[in-house]
């Protein structure tokens, strides 16, 4: 792993004029050979000279011009970084990648690394996080060159706003003359031109930034000697932003004509601060332009900061009988309190007495406030003037044309120019009346001979339209339009009420409209959604009652009502999985391919499954359905199948003794309802599985088919099913490349081609985080995806505060095979042990193979691979913890073994890369302490906590987490709940899920039922610990212990 | 070659003089005014007098470079007038506020027309001037000179003209303080002073380095004490180019070129907003 690092380090100067540039540096958990000697401090973890250059042209994309240019342009730098024993510690970002524990203390020392110097910042830096964001599986940015790219980002911002002025900066010299006998102090003074930030913004953004800003981006020295320290942030934060403006404005090109323009002038200097001026003005000179730019900027601030209010302006439309008479209202809203506003007309009714009182809110000076600001303001825009001609201005009269106007312009500048402005409603975006197409549909079926009659909108429903004109969502005829484009006005009075009318735009609308007019035209119901969210803005829709009903369903999925339970549930679905039931029925109705999105524990397999169950009540003789998930939840599938619906014939093709022939399979697949397979098998098996049609193909985890490309999920494209499903509980609209393949995968085409996506979408939304693109695509995929997050007000009242859920996973061959040889060997022993030496044997069987349900590694104890491929459970977690910490959410982890313990957090901190804190018996209290802190602080992203079911049991508050995991199970139901209630306690706004993991077919299984059955009865006393199994006799416990096969997965 | 005035009452002003005075005088007033042949010049009680150095002309007799003594006086306007034209001017908003501004109100004669009055001389009964040169015109090159620099100052101060009206800052100030919105412009004038130079140590705010000390967790150290603020989405155009420094009006005092101070920073602004490559 790469992590890209990086930051501004001014020179070490203590001149007037001090530069600095920006630097990117790598660090490496894989440095390439030893460096030769540690004498000088360097970096035993980055990019030397040579590797980064490879990086900058193979990874960042860099190219030079003659080669090896470019490795003579790196440079070396040092940072003075967290240092532990003599080394510097990894960064936080690189630890997680790495075998160490985060220091908790450490010293700052500077330490020696090879840089690239960015020319272009912030430019540089936003191509950087693009390729970062999206090819980077070995490299990654950290935190503080993701600091500085959204920072440079906003000054940018700030720049384009053209919120900077020329400037003068004045520099007193005091030189020692030596002319004459004694020594003189000459006071002298330099004034140089220069550029200034102006803007309120950009002082909040300091302020903001400076609270974020990571420690690593004041860390930068130009030499090792240098003995102080960090950089105070906002003093290199304002440098940064000051070098960064000057570097822009006299970096950029003028033309002839500007610098002709601006000869002579202050302007010419700023723009050309190193160009020699052959006249040099006298100092007086010099000093007198000084001032005078000074009163100037001194204007320009002080109309920003010294008022105690906004000015405010509102339009009051004119009534029809009188359109000329538009009022533009003078208003002040208090600074500090926005809400208050008070009208000049009320203020100058007032009592002269009165006054003083009222405008106190308004700050000091009001009045002399008041009057520059409408000054200032009708600089912007002149018209103010005409209502000024009073000593009791209240606010101005214009006319239709004059109003106009000032809806269309000025009222964005004034607004711009920091007044409050306030439009009729009819001229906001929403209340705006638009002269649009509208299209008049109605749903006629495939056949095409006759409306369907109940009006019922099927698979195969054909949307036929025709042409209108509407203004405002109402109809209206050719001739009325006409006289609309006729109207010699801008702004019209249209059936009782004010709008805008664009007349060009009208007149091509009439044009399509008569051109069009006549023709009966036909769309399918994607391309009618497809259309609807692209072409907003001039089309509307007038849909018949089917369609509208539909629509309306579509985008308001929590008023589906809900189904009833299906007779041959074995349960009760809760409310909002019977509505859920509901909208992918209807979806599928419709052929709109569904995703189905609820968090994690909310019970998308169950909502599936009474779905299956549901329409076998409705139709009979259904194919089946094929389920594609990853091996680690095959299990659980089967094992909620088995559980709430029995009845539904399942086969699982997994395994190296499923069924290969494909005549065999094709029978024995018509033979059942359900039909569950692997992802892995679906790519081997593809063409037995392409070999017939299926009534339905469901995609668990559909994350998994996020890459188009992947040979797994191509095969997975190819399968013959009209209706398709995906599951997934990521937020996948956030992830723009997932969200198109697994659109692919439901309705091919409504997204587009890849590239057409990426050129429409993804580019713009990721690179200049374009909001109308995101939006758009937004409203594209909406109507697909159900997405119901446990903190829905609506799912909170249906569930209760804890849901305990139970997460079978099934054991791999070699846990199998593991699990059987102890079983045999047990089983052998058990008949001669007595007593004492009975009751050991039992217990450290029940050891063994609780290890080998848990990972074989465990078991063997001989330090091979902990890897998922040897543990479905351990595969399961993975994905799971993924869809936890995806969602923004953190997780408590809880073990009786301090050696999975200690496994976990090394695969999930190093193989998975999560933030995680593993809390066991040997921890000391200060450590403890800080990670409980570091925990629960919400400006800590999403983390994990592993603890020890001793050790983490009681007096911790890591209420954080609202997802508990129990890899292993306590036979003792109150030891697992005193656990779970770490993360269930008073402060705990969320929901808790608690995900307890079984292996299938094993002893876990069993002792879990078993458990569950005497909780029923209330009957068992089950003690602290695990003693009650050593009462069961040998042959219940041989049952207890012994493998189901059927119940492993390959 | 530069106007001397760039304001619309600057410009009324001049016009006033040029339009009795002949064009070849004028012409080389106004060279007399640019070259710094005007040595000093003072107003008091409605009175320009200056010093202009003249040139040496042996046709008038003149063989060593003369000074002239130059005065010009516009017609007082009485001070029980200037009391009813100040209550006007504090009667209406816009006049008050423009002045606060530091501008002429363009509509300011309305305040004197009521009066039959006018603020700005426009015909050559509201001049008296004379001048020791042995020119027999009157205006001579050299009132013109003095003329067109009066011109220039009035830009920048626009209560001169009231001054060259006869009414003295003093009972500018005292007439003012008799009515409300009056008594707003009255503190202003009070107050408005040169503002102190401000010195500053470094061209670029300094990046003050503060001694090692370690209070920061290693977590805070590389990736900050709170989370970054979530992305702002990217501004296109601004609506209208250069809205921060239109507030301040054109022709800011340290702009001398007749062309638009706003037009040039417009175009600046645009250049470096689409041209600039780390701007796209």
């Amino acid at each position: 792993m790469h992590i890209i690092h990086g930051t501004w380090i001014p020179e070490d100067s203590n001149e007037f004029i001090q530069r600095g540039a920006f630097y990117l540096w790598v660090e490496t958990d894989t440095p390439a050979g030893r460096s030769r000697s540690n004498s000088n401090n360097v970096h035993p973890r980055h990019l030397a000279q040579t590797a980064l250059t490879t990086f900058l042209m193979e990874k960042l994309g860099l190219r030079e011009l003659i080669s090896g240019a470019l490795a003579h342009t790196l440079c070396t730098k040092y940072f003075l970084l967290p240092t532990v024993a003599g080394k510097p510690s990894p960064s936080f970002e690189l630890l997680r990648y790495m075998d160490e524990e985060e220091p908790i203390e450490f010293d700052l020392v500077p330490w020696q690394v090879w840089c690239y110097q960015v020319p272009d910042i912030i430019t540089a830096l936003n191509d950087i996080h693009f390729i970062a964001l999206n090819a980077a599986e070995d490299f990654q940015l950290g935190a503080d060159l993701l600091f500085w790219h959204q920072y440079s980002q906003a000054i940018k911002n700030i720049i384009s706003k053209d919120q900077y002025i020329p400037a003068l900066k004045y520099q007193a010299i005091s030189t020692t003359s030596n002319k004459g006998k004694k020594a003189k102090q000459i006071l002298n003074f330099e004034i140089h031109p220069a550029w200034e930030l102006l803007s309120e913004t950009y002082e909040n953004n300091i302020q903001r930034y400076v609270a974020t800003m990571p420690g690593a981006c004041t860390a930068g020295l130009n030499s090792p000697h240098d003995s102080s320290g960090l950089f105070d942030k906002e003093s290199l934060l304002r440098h940064f932003s000051e070098c960064l403006l000057h570097e822009i404005v006299t970096g950029t090109p003028f033309t002839q004509k500007i610098d002709q323009q601006i000869a002579d002038t202050l302007l010419y200097a700023c723009v050309y601060p190193y160009r020699p001026i052959l006249m040099r003005p006298s100092s007086e000179k010099k000093l007198e332009e000084y001032k005078q730019w000074l009163t100037w900027r001194t204007n320009l601030t002080k109309s920003h900061t010294e008022a105690g209010f906004t000015l405010c302006f509102r339009l009051e439309e004119a009534s029809p009988s009188d359109i000329n008479n538009w009022q533009l209202h003078f208003l002040v809203a208090a600074k500090h309190d926005p809400s208050l506003k008070l009208s000049l007309e009320e203020y100058w009714g007032l009592h002269p007495r009165d006054r003083v009182e009222t405008a106190r809110p308004f700050g000091k000076d009001f009045e002399k406030n008041l009057l520059l600001a409408l000054g200032y303001a009708a600089r912007i825009y002149p018209t103010i003037w005409n209502g000024m001609a009073t000593d009791h201005p209240t606010g101005c009269i214009l006319t239709m044309y004059e109003a106009f106007e000032f809806l269309k312009e000025s009222a964005w500048v004034l607004s711009d120019a920091g007044y409050a402005v306030i439009v009729p409603a009819w001229w906001t975006p929403d209340g705006r009346r638009r002269t649009k197409v509208r299209l008049k549909t109605s749903v006629r079926s495939s056949k095409g001979a006759t409306t369907l009659s109940q009006g019922h909108l099927s698979l195969n429903s054909i949307i036929s339209y025709e042409y209108q004109l509407s203004v405002g969502g109402q109809v209206v005829s050719e001739e009325e339009w006409e006289q609309l484009v006729n109207a010699k006005t801008p702004l019209v009075q249209f059936r009782g009420q004010w709008m805008e009318l664009d007349r060009d735009k009208m007149q091509q609308l009439l044009q399509f409209w008569q051109t069009h007019q006549h023709e009966k035209s036909e769309m399918t119901l994607l391309d009618m959604l497809k259309i609807g969210s692209e072409a907003e803005d001039d089309l509307e829709w007038d849909h018949d009652q089917s369609l509208r009903d539909m629509l309306s369903r579509l985008h308001d999925k929590n008023a589906f009502a809900p189904i009833k339970d299906p007779e041959a549930l074995q349960g009760t679905l809760r409310d909002y999985q019977k509505r859920g039931v509901a909208w992918l029925q209807y979806l599928e109705k419709l052929g709109l391919n569904p995703c189905l999105a609820d968090d994690m524990g909310l019970g998308k397999t169950l909502e599936v499954i009474a779905c299956l169950l549901k329409e076998r009540e409705e139709e009979d003789g259904l194919g089946p359905t094929l389920i594609i998930a990853p091996t680690s939840v095959l299990g659980n599938w089967r094992k909620e199948i088995e559980r709430f619906a029995p009845e539904l014939r399942t086969l699982v093709h997994q395994g190296s003794t499923r069924l290969k022939d494909k005549q065999k399979f094709m029978d024995a697949c018509q033979a059942h309802d359900v039909i569950l397979t692997s992802f892995a098998l679906a790519r081997l098996d593809e063409k037995l599985l392409q070999g017939l049609k299926w009534h339905r193909v469901v995609v668990d985890e559909a994350q998994n088919i996020k890459n188009p490309h992947a040979a797994q999920t191509r095969a997975i494209l190819k399968l013959d099913a009209p209706l398709r499903v995906a599951l997934t509980g990521t937020p996948v609209e956030n992830r723009l490349r997932d969200l198109w393949s697994i659109f692919n995968f439901l309705n091919p085409g409504y997204l587009g081609k890849e590239a057409q996506f990426r050129k429409e979408f993804e580019t713009p939304i990721y690179k200049s985080n374009d909001l109308a693109r995101s939006t758009t695509l937004k409203k594209l995929v909406e109507p697909f995806i159900l997405r119901r997050v446990k903190t829905d007000k609506r799912i909170i009242d249906d569930l209760p505060d804890k849901i305990e859920q139970k997460m079978y996973c099934t054991l791999t061959p070699e846990q199998a095979s593991l699990y059987e040889a102890v079983v045999k060997d047990v089983e052998e022993q058990l008949n001669e042990a007595e007593g004492i030496q009975r009751k050991g044997l039992i217990l450290s069987t029940i050891l063994k193979l609780k290890q080998i349900c848990n990972h074989p590694m465990q078991f063997l104890q001989d330090g091979s691979a902990f890897t998922s491929e040897r543990s479905h459970k351990l595969e399961r977690l993975g994905e799971m913890i993924e869809e936890v910490i995806e969602s923004g959410e953190s997780a408590l982890i809880f073990t009786q073994f301090t050696e999975i313990g200690g496994a976990l957090e090394k695969y999930l901190e190093h193989t998975k890369h999560y933030n995680t804190y593993y809390l066991h018996g040997g921890t000391n209290v200060k450590r403890r302490e800080r990670m409980i802190v570091d925990f629960q602080d919400p400006e800590t992203e999403p983390s994990l906590f592993i603890l020890s079911l001793r050790a983490g049991g009681v007096g911790l508050n890591l209420t954080k987490a609202n997802h508990v995991f129990h890899f292993d199970r306590w036979w003792n139901p109150s030891v697992e709940d005193q656990a779970t209630d770490r993360a269930f306690r008073i402060g705990q706004r969320k929901n808790v899920f608690v995900h307890k993991f079984l292996a299938m077919g094993t002893m876990e299984e069993r002792i879990d039922a078993m458990i569950e059955d005497k909780k029923r009865l209330s009957s068992l006393v089950v003690g602290t610990d695990e003693s009650w199994l050593t009462e069961l006799d040998n042959n219940t416990f041989k049952e207890l212990i012994a493998l189901r096969r059927s119940a492993v997965m390959e | 070659m530069a106007q001397f005035s760039r304001t619309w009452w600057g410009q009324r002003f001049i016009a006033a003089l040029e339009e009795f005075t002949d064009e070849a005088r004028l012409g080389r007033g106004r060279s007399y005014a640019s070259n710094g042949r005007i040595i000093e010049y003072t107003l008091s009680k409605g009175t320009v007098t200056a010093k202009v150095r003249g040139s040496i002309n042996p046709y008038f007799g003149v063989y060593k470079e003369p000074i002239y003594k130059t005065s010009i006086t516009i017609k007082a306007i009485t001070s029980d007038d200037w009391a009813k034209v100040i209550r006007q001017i504090a009667s209406r908003a816009d006049l008050i506020t423009k002045l606060l501004m530091n501008e002429m109100p363009d509509t300011i004669e309305e305040a004197f027309s009521g009066l039959s009055l006018h603020l700005l001389p426009h015909s050559e009964r509201d001049f008296e001037t004379s001048c020791s040169c042995p020119d027999w015109a009157n205006p001579c090159k050299h009132i013109a000179g003095v003329y067109y620099l009066l011109a220039s100052a009035l830009d920048n101060d626009p209560f001169l003209m009231f001054e060259l009206r006869g009414l003295s800052r003093d009972d500018l100030y005292t007439e003012l303080t008799r009515s409300p919105l009056g008594k707003i412009l009255a503190s202003a004038l009070d107050s408005d002073e040169e503002p102190l130079v401000e010195p500053v140590t470094s061209y670029y705010s300094r990046p003050i380095r503060e001694q090692v000390t370690v209070e920061a967790t290693h977590k805070e150290f590389w990736t900050g004490a709170k989370r970054l603020p979530s992305p702002i989405a990217n501004v296109s155009q601004p609506s209208v180019p250069a809205l921060l420094i239109k507030k301040q009006g054109d022709y800011p005092p340290f702009w001398h070129k007749d062309l638009s101070f706003i037009s040039v920073m417009e175009e600046l602004y645009e250049r470096v907003r689409t041209k600039n490559k780390q701007m796209k």
